[in-house]
């Protein structure tokens, strides 16, 4: 069995064993599924090392490889943010969204192809690793607000406790803010980079091309998120229903992230383009 | 218990109201009349920073929906002359650079700036809040200064020569791309122009059709694998770095199955050409030059070897035009003109092709693509169409004048015939006759034999038949070459429903291997991008003197009195040229800043602020201990 299989095997089991730990909170489950999902992190990593000593280049000059890494910086981000905070079920998506992200780096061609001259620069390789960590920590967020949508209706009130250690299901929008928050910067860090390279390498830092315009538009989404807060109490919305909005623009956003990521190639400028995958 | 409340909300980390408060006073003091406070109000409101984060959000997406900066042509190709004038007007076909965008950004700064005024507070924790907005303002106004100071543009330079100019585009009045020349206060000479090609490498590509799946397989010898996503087996038996297929032609049997003569064409008794032609395949030769035709036949009954004895066997190329229900057919003679009973329209040929495109003479072509140009007249005009033998539906996929009329052409290909044409001819009852054939009249017809020289004609060509082969085949050999990498070859055994097949796999062929259910497909191939590194050494001239000299790639250009040179592009065929950008911005010094105290600012503001916080919590927490 090949590598990328057993990774994807260890993700769901690592996923099940989150559910298990949820619904019986044994301790033993707790070791196990975050034992497991490291396990899974670390064959994911090996599957990044060995691609990019095969290859001989940083291994994201195609969708195949940025999509392997980027599932690999989910579960990092999410192995962290366990050590931090209590997640336990958000465990079971994470693991979950690292195998869809996997699954869906099999379906692409996984051709080692000689990358062109301009993607052979240093940044190129901060640009990426920190994009990829920004992405992978909306897609936490991503997660968790799905958790805190489905489990409000259920939550009973007065069950909050004050060091935010200990999260319980009303406080999943806690959650997705502090992490939105751990990803902004690596976002605002991807997206300087990119422009620093694009400068380096095609003579402009910025010349609005859709990737560029795509991940500007990312920006704002979680910009916007961002400041949000700061204007719904002022619109008398009240705390829960404003948490309800930030949620799910949480959701568009992560969508906006993907469809930057994978979905250019759909857009008619795509065709005029320096950035989209596959379009040449 | 208000401000631990506060403290809950996902806010950017927690305002306070009573500073909010605080500020708003600050402020009614320093405006006496209530009006500018409110016009003050609104441009430091959040609420005015997220419709405007929005609404560029929506321009954004727009921007990219909508193709940006084409000429006016295109527009009206693409979305009609309606939507084309209403996107001009609009500066939708411009939206990063139109007056409404700039205005959203002027908006934006102004927002920025007010509402970092209104928080100011001499504190640590707001540093992150202050330097990010600042940033902000500072990049967009490198952004200007780019756009007014700064050019960028580009311009070819042959290797051994010097350019003092470049060229910018520009979309005019017209909505059309003009180019403008723009000197340089220097000269750039490019002493020498290096591209550096990748080591060539190959891979085993599997494609399955009923997945629309391609994925590489190990080209490993001797190991079986599964061809992802699928059943079928793959396996690599041998591999040749620099392989070449020999083919020798062999005779599987007696009974004339396949039957083939090898003929030899002789022109002042040396050999000028010779082959195997195949009656059942590729049966002609072609001498194009000499205009002599050699042609085989073979026939199973008496009759038809009669007939073919006795006629040229050539076909009448003809038209055929269907126009309301009716169709007309008409033979192809070139410069007459047709009218078409029972309408308005005539036809006339201009000319005819045996390969369209070809741009050799008409004895030289070869019949790929044979096609006719026709030029109707009718109430609107005369227009010109090329009618296509073998894609009758042409015409339905290009825009034409007179859409009523469809035309199909036919025999062109048959109709052309060499002014000499040699056939040999061969029945089943053993019959052999070669006919000669001169502007289209048999001249003469006479028995022939094995390994004979007969004249043609007054030509002063000979032709002999050499050998015969009832069956003919080909014994398929692949040889190595010599060691080196030149066209590889893998030897490949592929395992599906249908059993075990085998087949040497050529890396130069553009075409894949099939597996018999025509389900899985192969190819070896050169993996992609073949160009590494390319390379322009180049010296810059000031007054006739070298002031700089540096050689550039993608990514390590050379900057000289405020002007950047990048290598951008090469003279795809011959690569003798380098393409040059050539880029100034007095704008980058501004924008770099910015993008430094930007990246500072947000992670002063998620990582070093709540750190800091909670060090001013414990420390408060000790002193009320
Ligand atoms: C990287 C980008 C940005 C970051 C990190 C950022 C961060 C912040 C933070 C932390 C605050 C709250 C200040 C406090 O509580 O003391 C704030 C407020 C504000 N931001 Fe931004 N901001 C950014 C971009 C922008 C942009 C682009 C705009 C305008 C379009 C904007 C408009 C505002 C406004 C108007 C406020 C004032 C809120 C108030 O007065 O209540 N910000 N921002």
């Amino acid at each position: 069995m090949s590598l990328i299989n057993i990774t994807l095997i260890v993700y769901i089991v690592a996923s099940i064993a989150y559910i298990i730990r949820e619904i019986w909170g044994s301790s033993g489950a707790k070791w196990a599924s975050l034992g497991l999902l490291i396990l899974a992190f670390c064959l994911n990593l090996t599957m990044v090392a060995e691609r990019s000593i095969k290859a001989g280049h940083p291994p994201f000059s195609n969708l195949y490889e940025s999509l392997v890494f980027y599932a690999c910086c989910t579960a990092f981000i999410y192995i962290i943010f366990e050590f931090v905070y209590n997640f336990r079920i958000v465990g079971a998506l994470a693991s979950i969204l690292s195998m869809l992200i996997l699954f869906y780096a099999t379906l692409q061609d996984d051709t080692i192809r000689p990358i062109m001259p301009a993607l052979k620069s240093n940044w190129m390789l901060i640009h990426v690793v920190t994009y990829m960590l920004g992405y992978a920590a909306f897609g936490i967020a991503f997660v968790t607000s799905i958790i805190f949508l489905v489990v409000k209706p259920f939550a009973k009130k007065g069950n909050e406790s004050e060091d935010g250690r200990e999260i319980l299901p009303r406080n999943f929008d806690r959650l997705s803010y502090k992490i939105v928050a751990f990803g902004f910067p690596f976002l605002t860090l991807g997206m300087i980079t990119g422009a620093v390279w694009a400068k380096k390498a095609w003579g402009d830092y910025w010349s609005w091309d859709p990737k560029e315009t795509w991940s500007l538009i990312t920006w704002l989404a979680y910009l916007v998120y961002l400041h949000t807060p700061l204007v719904l109490p002022k619109m008398n919305i009240n705390k829960s229903k404003a948490s309800v909005m930030l949620s799910i623009w949480l959701l568009v956003a992560f969508g906006i992230v993907n469809f930057t990521f994978m979905g250019l190639s759909y857009l008619p400028s795509a065709e005029d383009s320096a950035h989209v995958y596959g379009s040449k | 218990m208000e401000n631990v409340k506060q403290n809950k909300t996902p806010a950017v980390i927690g305002i306070k109201k009573d500073n909010n408060n605080q500020a708003n006073q600050g402020q009614s003091d320093r405006s006496e009349r209530g009006d500018s406070n409110k016009v003050w109000q609104f441009f430091c409101s959040v609420k005015l920073a997220v419709v405007i984060i929005l609404v560029m959000v929506v321009a954004c997406i727009i921007g990219t929906v909508i193709l940006q900066e084409k000429t006016l042509d295109e527009y009206t190709a693409r979305y009609g002359y309606g939507l084309a004038t209403f996107f001009k007007v609009t500066q939708l076909n411009n939206v990063f650079h139109s007056y409404w965008f700039s205005f959203l950004l002027l908006l934006m700064c102004a927002n920025l700036i007010c509402c970092t005024i209104k928080r100011w507070r001499n504190t640590i924790l707001q540093t992150g809040f202050v330097l990010t907005h600042i940033s902000i303002v500072l990049i967009l106004t490198g952004g200007v200064v780019k756009l007014q100071l700064g050019i960028k543009g580009g311009v070819n330079v042959y290797e051994g020569k010097s350019v003092d100019y470049f060229l910018t585009q520009i979309i005019n009045r017209q909505g059309k791309i003009d180019y403008i020349k723009k000197s340089l206060p220097f000269t750039i000479v490019l002493d020498d122009f290096i591209l550096e090609k990748n080591e060539p490498k190959f891979q085993l590509v599997s494609y399955v059709k009923s997945k629309d799946r391609q994925k590489v397989l190990e080209a490993v010898i001797g190991k079986r694998q599964k061809v992802p996503g699928s059943d079928y087996k793959i396996k690599v038996l041998d591999y040749i770095p620099d392989a070449e297929l020999k083919q020798e032609p062999i005779n599987t049997s007696d009974t004339p199955e396949n039957p083939a003569a090898f003929v030899k064409l002789f022109g002042s008794e040396k050999i000028t050409a010779e082959g195997w032609l195949l009656a059942y395949g590729h049966n002609s030769y072609d001498d194009r030059k000499q205009n002599i035709r050699i042609e085989y036949n073979w026939y199973p009954s008496q009759q038809e070897f009669d007939n073919a004895v006795n006629s040229i066997g050539t076909t009448q190329a003809k038209l055929s035009i269907a126009v309301s229900g009716k169709s007309f057919d008409f033979p192809l003679e070139l410069n007459k003109t047709f009218k078409i009973e029972g309408t308005d329209y005539s036809v006339r040929f201009l000319q005819y092709v045996l390969n369209y495109g070809d741009r050799r003479p008409l004895e030289e072509q070869l019949p790929d693509n044979p096609a006719a140009q026709i030029e109707i007249n009718g109430a609107e005009g005369p227009e010109t169409r090329w009618v296509f033998e073998k894609f009758p539906d042409w015409e339905k996929m290009h825009p034409s004048k007179y859409k009523d009329l469809k035309f199909t052409c036919d025999g062109i290909a048959n109709s052309y015939m060499a002014k000499n044409t040699v056939k040999v001819l061969q029945s089943s009852e053993g019959k052999k006759t070669i006919v000669y054939i001169k502007d289209r009249r048999i001249v003469e017809a006479y028995p022939w034999e094995l390994e004979k020289k007969y004249t043609i004609g007054d030509t002063g060509h000979q032709v002999m038949v050499a050998n015969y082969f009832p069956s003919f085949d080909f014994k398929k050999e692949v040889v190595k070459k010599s060691d080196q990498i030149g066209t590889p070859a893998v030897f490949v055994e592929m395992e599906g429903p249908n059993g075990k097949v085998s087949d040497w796999i050529f890396s130069n062929t553009q075409y894949a291997t099939w597996y018999s259910d025509n389900n899985l497909a192969l190819v070896y191939e050169s993996t992609g991008e073949s160009v590494k590194h390319f390379i322009s050494n180049l010296r810059i001239l000031d007054n006739g003197k070298t002031v700089a000299e540096k050689s550039i790639k993608v990514n390590d250009p050379l900057e000289y009195n405020g002007y950047v040179i990048y290598q951008s592009s090469y003279d795809p065929e011959a690569g003798n040229y380098s393409g040059l950008q050539i880029v100034k911005d007095p704008g980058i010094p501004i924008v770099y800043t910015g993008f430094g105290i930007l990246c500072f600012g947000v992670v002063f503001i998620f990582y070093i602020k709540p750190f800091l916080k909670k060090k001013q919590k414990k420390e408060v927490k000790v002193a009320e201990g």
